[in-house]
């Protein structure tokens, strides 16, 4: 096993680090170990730590962390090498033992970055995320998304492209909505977010029906291509409600799902402003998102990537990224997690600013999917949020709004969660991810209309 | 703060019968063309009679005081969450 070892110090090892020159093994007590079985690593430069300190006052045991670094004598020295497995480990820790010069033979475990960020290769694919959703048990369920409006609100979806990936992607294009000025027609759209974002959806609700909601490619966001103004969105939204109020109560399943969001609080009125966006329930956009999801409508939102880690470039949030609908209360806020089950570093953490417990619930991202920017993956909370998406639009062929009220459902998700991370909700994961075996048995104890009745189902 | 463009929303609260432009126009106390026609009204809360319009801002200063009438709210520039960018 690999391990560091640190030593008394000595003139001759300060010499030569101070002369930027090589130390010899000689001139340190590893020298003693080596017959014992040490082999030294010499590649490894010895590094000069202080000595520790002991707290008077606790009786030694706990080093005094407070006190000043002293390089002074006694200074100690470390080097790294390799000792064997089994016996002999105990010869060289014998050896160790005995000769005061040793002050501790420590573990060198492999180290390496926990979290998947920006720039890293794909983690799993798209099949992969299948398999950890559940969607055979889904599928098995009769919950596949037929029936339900899955409105992307994006950049627009390319049809085509889903179909050349195997996906059916059905598309209602007199239920779409692009902004004036757009060339482009609904499934017609350049391949780009938008249809990353149908293809995430697609992987647990592949028969559901898009509704193509471009606001990202609003000729009135400035100069990026992909970029709208809220105003935008807000009427999207309206358009939404139209939707929605055409269906017969009994029916009603539209789920909209939203990859976007504001990186600046300068583009903002300032927080305490009436006018504000991030923090304000008032705001004519927060005010749709509440009255869309009053209607039925089941809302996600991506938390953003602006997590601590390694947050996206453009994030100039210095705290509290969630904002706006993004932290509404009455939408789930999705972070990413890998095919590992480990978030990503760029996942942006909670407290939101509407909603202070969010994000909501952790999905999938960072996979081999889409293939929109291959070799990169299907990334961010942009590709978590679509995911999440098509279990809620597969659990509405079966459970739709006037039965399970949006609210109701956002509950049974966060409840029959697999937690992750700390015991419970916590700001990185929310509540944890779908336990689509958990969520199936909750959902059995949902009535569910049959025949224009409704009766509990049998379980 | 400026908001992008120079352009913010309003809420106005209508009556029913009375939901369309040149009420809000009314409601606001402005002329009609100071609105963005091609926005147009939005219901934003169709329970609350309650609508949006578009204008610029200085067009619109002061008209909060007004009743039934909130705003101006900004209408910041909205991103892609993905891909991320370095």
């Amino acid at each position: 096993m690999r391990v560091l070892i640190q030593l008394r110090s000595s003139h001759q090892v300060r010499a030569a680090l101070a002369a930027n020159e090589p130390v010899p093994a000689a001139a340190t007590a590893a020298e003693a170990l080596m017959s014992a079985g040490l082999v030294l690593d010499q590649s490894f430069e010895p590094v000069e730590l202080p000595s520790p300190r002991l707290d008077a006052e606790d009786d030694g045991r706990v080093l005094a962390m407070a006190a000043p670094l002293d390089f002074s004598e006694p200074a100690t020295t470390v080097v790294r090498g390799v000792i064997p497995d089994d016996e002999g480990a105990q010869a060289v820790l014998a050896a160790a033992g005995a000769n005061p010069a040793v002050l501790g033979v420590f573990a060198d475990p492999v180290v390496e970055r926990c979290l998947t960020c920006i720039g890293d290769p794909p983690v799993g694919t798209h099949k992969d995320v299948a398999r950890l959703l559940g969607v055979g048990k889904l599928t098995s369920a009769g919950l596949t998304g037929q029936g339900v409006h899955l409105a992307i609100v994006d950049s627009g979806i390319n049809v085509a492209h889903l179909r050349d990936r195997d996906q059916a992607a059905k598309l209602d294009a007199a239920k779409s909505w692009t902004p004036r000025g757009v060339s482009s027609g609904p499934g017609r759209h350049m391949v780009d977010h938008g249809t990353m974002c149908a293809f995430d959806a697609g992987i647990a609700a592949p028969k559901a029906t898009f509704l193509d909601h471009a606001v990202l490619l609003s000729q009135q966001g400035g100069p990026t291509p992909m970029a709208g103004l809220l105003s935008d969105a807000v009427r999207s939204y309206a358009k939404l409600r139209t939707v929605l109020d055409a269906m017969p109560a009994s029916r009603r399943a539209l789920v909209v799902s939203n990859s976007w969001g504001m990186f600046d609080p300068a583009w903002d009125f300032p927080v305490g402003h009436p006018g504000n966006y991030s923090n304000n329930p008032r705001h004519p956009f927060n005010v749709i998102v509440a009255s869309l999801e009053a209607a039925g409508a089941d809302i996600l939102f991506a938390a953003g990537n602006c997590g601590r880690d390694c947050e996206d470039g453009r994030c100039n949030f210095r705290r509290r990224p969630i904002c706006g609908a993004n932290s509404h209360g009455r939408v789930l806020s999705v972070a990413g997690i890998d095919t590992k089950r480990k978030r990503v570093g760029y996942s942006s953490q909670g407290p939101g600013r509407l909603a202070a417990a969010k994000p909501d619930l952790a999905t999938y991202t960072h996979f081999k999917g889409s293939e929109v920017y291959a070799p990169d993956p299907d990334g961010g909370t942009s590709a978590a949020c679509p995911v999440l998406a098509g279990v809620v639009a597969a659990v509405r062929t079966k459970y739709r709004a006037n039965r399970l009220p949006p609210a109701s459902l956002r509950s049974l998700l966060c409840k029959t969660a697999d937690d992750l991370g700390r015991m419970g909700f916590d700001h990185d994961h929310g509540w944890g991810t779908v336990d689509t075996t958990a969520l199936l048995a909750a959902l059995a104890r949902v009535p569910v209309a049959r025949g224009g009745g409704s009766r509990r189902r049998p379980s | 703060m400026v908001a992008p463009m120079g352009t913010v929303m309003m809420t106005v609260e209508l009556e029913p019968g009375a939901a369309d432009l040149p009420h809000a126009a009314e409601r606001l106390g402005v002329d009609l063309q100071v609105l963005d026609a091609e926005f147009g009204l939005v219901p934003i809360d169709p329970d609350q009679h309650l609508y949006t319009v578009l204008a610029e801002e200085e067009a619109v200063a002061g008209a909060d005081a007004r009743p039934g009438v909130s705003g101006p709210f900004s209408d910041p520039p909205i991103r892609p969450f993905g891909p991320p960018e370095r």
